[in-house]
């Protein structure tokens, strides 16, 4: 798969960027930063399939965790093909985990965010096959494995009730495979 | 672009007429009057694009209320910086400290926007806070936030009028419309 690369907008801290699969996904995470929504990038892994042996053979990894929301977020600005099959795993995934909050972000609500903030005309250059740019800094085999995003900074976390002015969001560094939430295997479901 | 908009020739669809807006305007003035019946009530519209529902909800209370405005940076806001942070551009004129808070808006989709707001004002400790929007559009939310007055939940479309603008244009419109597609395509060079 290829990668955008997104430099962090605050420029606290330079060095970190984040591994986007997508443009449009860079520019949602422009817009969390703006509006100081913490996020994480695809730090769940929920499995949705299994063989017969338990081994998981297919999953699903949501583009973006908001932790302060406890949603999830999938950005699906692709053909109508991809996203049939990107709704079937979807329809699986709350299925099998019901109190899991997801929200699909469809490549109409992607247009209709980029028309209000006066963005349209980029967004045929974030969307579809052409929004999937690869990478020039690492090949796809390094980004599966890749650790994804930086430090969460404590001072974020913030209760809305005692909140003075909020502070711009931070994804966490989290290994997929290090996280609760992510279930390497479960009980066998024949298909 | 302003050079070749038609006010009213634009729109494709009227979504709200100003009968349906008005009429569901008096409805709220009514309801908010009686549920803050006998506590001071200060609205915070946030501009611009509740001005003239602010204007006229303020008139259909019939209760004392104080009246604040403030005005929030919105992402893609400055033409030649999409990165940065919301910013308050106009802040409170005056402390809300133990007051009764009503947000006034025009619409909530994301709720982004509202999300901070909701944030900000929380922290100068007024005694309640609630929010009224004359639009609802849920389809699209990203932050759930309790809403406690609503006009109208609207379909996922993009509407101008009534304070709500394209590209700054429209705001002046007494109804609630969608515009033409060829609007959209002349601006993103479509």
């Amino acid at each position: 798969m290829h990668r955008v690369w997104g430099a962090r907008p605050d420029e606290t801290d330079p060095s970190v960027s984040v591994p986007f699969a997508h443009a449009s996904e860079a520019e949602m995470s422009r817009i969390l930063d703006f509006y100081a929504v913490r996020w994480e990038y695809e730090p769940h892994t929920f499995p949705i399939l299994w063989n017969l042996d338990g081994d998981v053979v297919e999953s699903f990894s949501p583009d973006f965790y908001l932790p302060d929301l406890e949603l999830h977020l999938e950005m699906t600005t692709l053909r109508q093909k991809l996203v049939r099959k990107k709704n079937r795993k979807l329809r699986r995934l709350r299925e099998l985990y019901p109190d899991l909050n997801v929200k699909l972000f469809y490549a109409r609500d992607f247009r209709e965010l980029m028309l209000k903030y006066g963005k349209l005309a980029l967004h045929d250059g974030l969307s579809g096959t052409l929004g999937q740019v690869a990478s020039p800094y690492a090949p796809p085999d390094e980004l599966d494995t890749a650790v994804v995003a930086d430090v969460a900074d404590a001072s974020t976390t913030t209760d809305l009730a005692a909140a003075t002015e909020p502070t711009p969001g931070r994804p966490t560094r989290r290994r997929r495979a290090a996280d609760p939430r992510t279930v390497q295997k479960g009980p066998a479901i024949h298909t | 672009m302003s050079d070749h908009v038609d006010l009213h020739g634009d729109v494709a669809e009227i979504l709200l007429s100003e009968e349906e807006i008005a009429t569901k305007v008096r409805e709220l003035g009514a309801q908010i009057s009686a549920d803050y019946r006998g506590r001071s009530l200060t609205l915070v519209s946030v501009l611009k694009g509740s001005l003239p529902f602010m204007a006229d909800l303020m008139r259909a209370i019939e209760i004392p209320v104080r009246i604040d405005l403030m005005e929030v940076s919105s992402y893609g806001g400055s033409s030649t910086e999409s990165s940065g942070l919301v910013r308050i551009l106009k802040d409170l004129s005056a402390s809300i400290a133990d007051e009764d808070v009503l947000i006034v808006e025009d619409i909530i989709d994301t709720g982004l926007t509202l999300n901070y707001l909701v944030r900000y004002l929380r922290g100068k400790a007024p005694a309640s806070l609630h929010i009224c929007t004359l639009l609802d559009k849920p389809a699209r939310r990203l932050v759930e936030i309790p809403v406690d007055y609503t006009g109208f939940t609207i379909p996922d479309r993009f509407v101008v009028g009534y304070g709500l603008d394209y590209g700054e244009l429209y705001r002046n419109l007494r109804y609630v419309g969608v515009l033409k597609p060829e609007v959209y395509a002349e601006v993103s060079g479509g």
